[in-house]
């Protein structure tokens, strides 16, 4: 999941100063996870911005339509060109991503351009929960997990070192960088240790290769998922969360 | 490893000699004129002296130009330290070719401290390499006249590499492991944080072993008690005992200038008496000596090892 946090309002009341009529657009992804753009965070800040005198029109999106997922949450920007057309502003309550997919496909698409508005800050690719999130993947594009005894080094170790632990490890065997965390080579040496296999640990790897981080990455897959599969998702969810199914029938 | 010598640090550590070295830090300044007064100071008492690479990511003068100045200017030889920290491995390789054109002989490859902790906090990090890796580069440029992609290297840059070894690390057992990957891979000399406990060195060199590489131990006479307790505070994986902490904060509260002078000389000859009667009969090669700004006691403790 993309972690997320609200921007501060005095910051996006700064990039909506002169724009008078607004869409306040939610994602039913990652940002309904963290509350930063689910139906509830939609509703607030149409209220927070009618108060600072605009005219709101809220788009929430429901659960499981992501915004950056265009295909869907095309269909409810569709469902509502004549609002869009009319506003002076989208807020976005997203992810960049998601932000930017809007964008192009109002651009693109619909032939709509207006200014568009992040209301987040995307945190990074995050695993873990339900309160406590931790980033240890950052898509490199050239996995290593299988040489550091399942740890990023790249994003688990404060300075990404392909060869470590640095000088710096603290007391408690915690980051130089922040004493918060805990030392990532240190925890590939015990894990090393664990599974026995610690005279890996003194073989150099070599650098990273950061070819496949040429920005912006494209992609493609063959079979795209539609809207079928989300349908069937849902009927999944009803199965998943229902009453539990008695073992002797 | 070539059999090679182009530095006389290395041809000290060859002949098995007891080697010390000193060493300098360029400032935020537009000159190295007092880095250089400290070698014109520190000559015949040290083989070489490292000059540091932003220490703790504050941005100071270039190493390599204060390298090549200090040589230049006061015939010093330097180490000079090359940090992987905000330089990209392209980088790196075109300031090793830098360093061999302008004359330098020693390079000491760090990973090197994240800019959250200096004074640019808010510039993009960069470590592309590490110290290993870094270590690996520089072999091969010397030895192959290669780069890392393989790529000839006109006339390749004579040089040694050294790396570092923190003895008073919070996992040794880790630190050895990373030691050992250094010496893997062709690092020609190492020299350590700096200690202050023997039993700390001790623990240090039996985890390591016996290795081929010589090692210098590093040691740090305070000038003033803020120096000291700048080292006990802040610099990761290095405490300073109580006691000597106590001894040079009271010289403080002296007033007489030369008389402080007096007491500050006299308690680091005290407390490293003992510290450096052990390290002789320690497998270290030699003693560097992170006397910054302060060489005057670097004659007394030399004495002290003979
Ligand atoms: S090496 Fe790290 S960043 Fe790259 S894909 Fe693997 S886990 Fe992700
Ligand atoms: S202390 Fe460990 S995790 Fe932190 S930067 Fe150094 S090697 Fe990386």
């Amino acid at each position: 999941m993309i972690a997320q946090e609200k921007k501060p309002i005095e910051e996006i009341l700064g990039y909506l100063e002169g724009k008078k009529k607004v869409v306040v657009m939610g994602c039913g992804g990652c940002a309904t996870f963290y509350h930063t753009g689910d139906t509830k965070a939609v509703n607030a800040m149409a209220e927070t911005l009618t108060k600072e005198g605009k005219d709101v029109f809220k788009m929430p999106l429901p659960f499981s339509i992501q915004a950056c997922d265009i295909e869907k949450s095309g269909v409810w920007l569709e469902k509502n060109r004549k609002e869009l057309e009319n506003r002076d502003a989208v807020l976005v309550l997203s992810c960049g991503d998601g932000v930017q997919v809007v964008t192009e496909y109002m651009d693109e698409k619909m032939e709509i351009t207006k200014a568009v508005i992040p209301g987040n800050d995307a945190l990074g690719l995050v695993g873990g929960g339900p309160k406590k999130f931790k980033e240890t993947c950052q898509s490199c594009g050239m996995c290593e997990l299988g040489k550091t005894a399942g740890i990023c080094p790249l994003t688990s170790c404060g300075k990404g070192l392909m060869n470590g632990p640095c000088g710096g490890v603290r007391e408690g065997d915690k980051c130089e960088i922040d004493e918060e965390k805990d030392c990532a080579w240190v925890k590939i040496y015990k894990r090393m240790e664990k599974l026995g296999e610690v005279e890996k640990f003194e073989q150099m790897l070599d650098p990273h290769e950061w070819s496949k981080m040429k920005r912006p990455r494209l992609f493609e897959i063959e079979e795209p998922i539609g809207m079928d599969v989300i349908g069937a998702m849902k009927g999944m969810m009803t199965v998943k969360f229902g009453p539990k199914p008695k073992l002797d029938e | 490893m070539g059999d090679e010598v182009y530095s006389d640090l290395m041809r000290e550590l060859k002949t098995g000699k007891y080697v010390f070295t000193g060493e300098l830090e360029p400032e935020k300044a537009g000159d190295v004129n007092e880095p250089i007064e400290m070698a014109r100071e520190l000559k015949g008492m040290v083989v070489a002296c490292n000059v540091t690479d932003n220490p703790q990511s504050f941005a100071y003068v270039n190493s390599m130009a204060a390298s090549y100045l200090i040589q230049k200017e006061a015939g010093m030889e330097c180490v000079y330290q090359l940090r992987c920290s905000d330089r990209n491995r392209m980088a790196l390789l075109s300031d090793v070719l830098g360093a061999g054109a302008l004359g330098l002989k020693n390079v000491l490859a760090l990973a090197g401290d994240h800019v959250s902790l200096g004074d640019t906090p808010d510039a993009k990090p960069v470590f592309d390499l590490d110290s290993t890796t870094l270590i690996k580069l520089i072999r091969t440029m010397v030895d192959e006249g290669k780069d890392l992609g393989g790529n000839e290297i006109h006339n390749p840059p004579k040089l040694h590499v050294g790396g570092a070894a923190a003895p008073g690390a919070a996992h040794l057992k880790a630190e050895v492991g990373k030691v050992k990957r250094k010496i893997n891979v062709g690092v020609e000399y190492l020299q350590t944080q700096v200690v202050y406990y023997t039993d700390v060195l001790d623990k240090f060199f039996d985890e390591l072993g016996k290795v081929d590489v010589p090692i210098l131990v590093g040691i740090f006479p305070a000038r003033t008690f803020g120096q000291a307790d700048f080292f006990d505070k802040y610099v990761a994986g290095v405490d300073v005992p109580p006691d000597y902490l106590e001894a040079m904060k009271k010289t403080k509260e002296i007033k007489d200038k030369e008389k402080k002078k007096e007491e500050v000389d006299r308690v680091n000859i005290e407390f490293f008496t003992g510290f450096l009667e052990h390290l002789k009969g320690t497998p270290a090669a030699g003693c560097h000596m992170m006397a910054v700004g302060y060489p005057r006691i670097i004659p007394p403790l030399k004495k002290l090892m003979e």
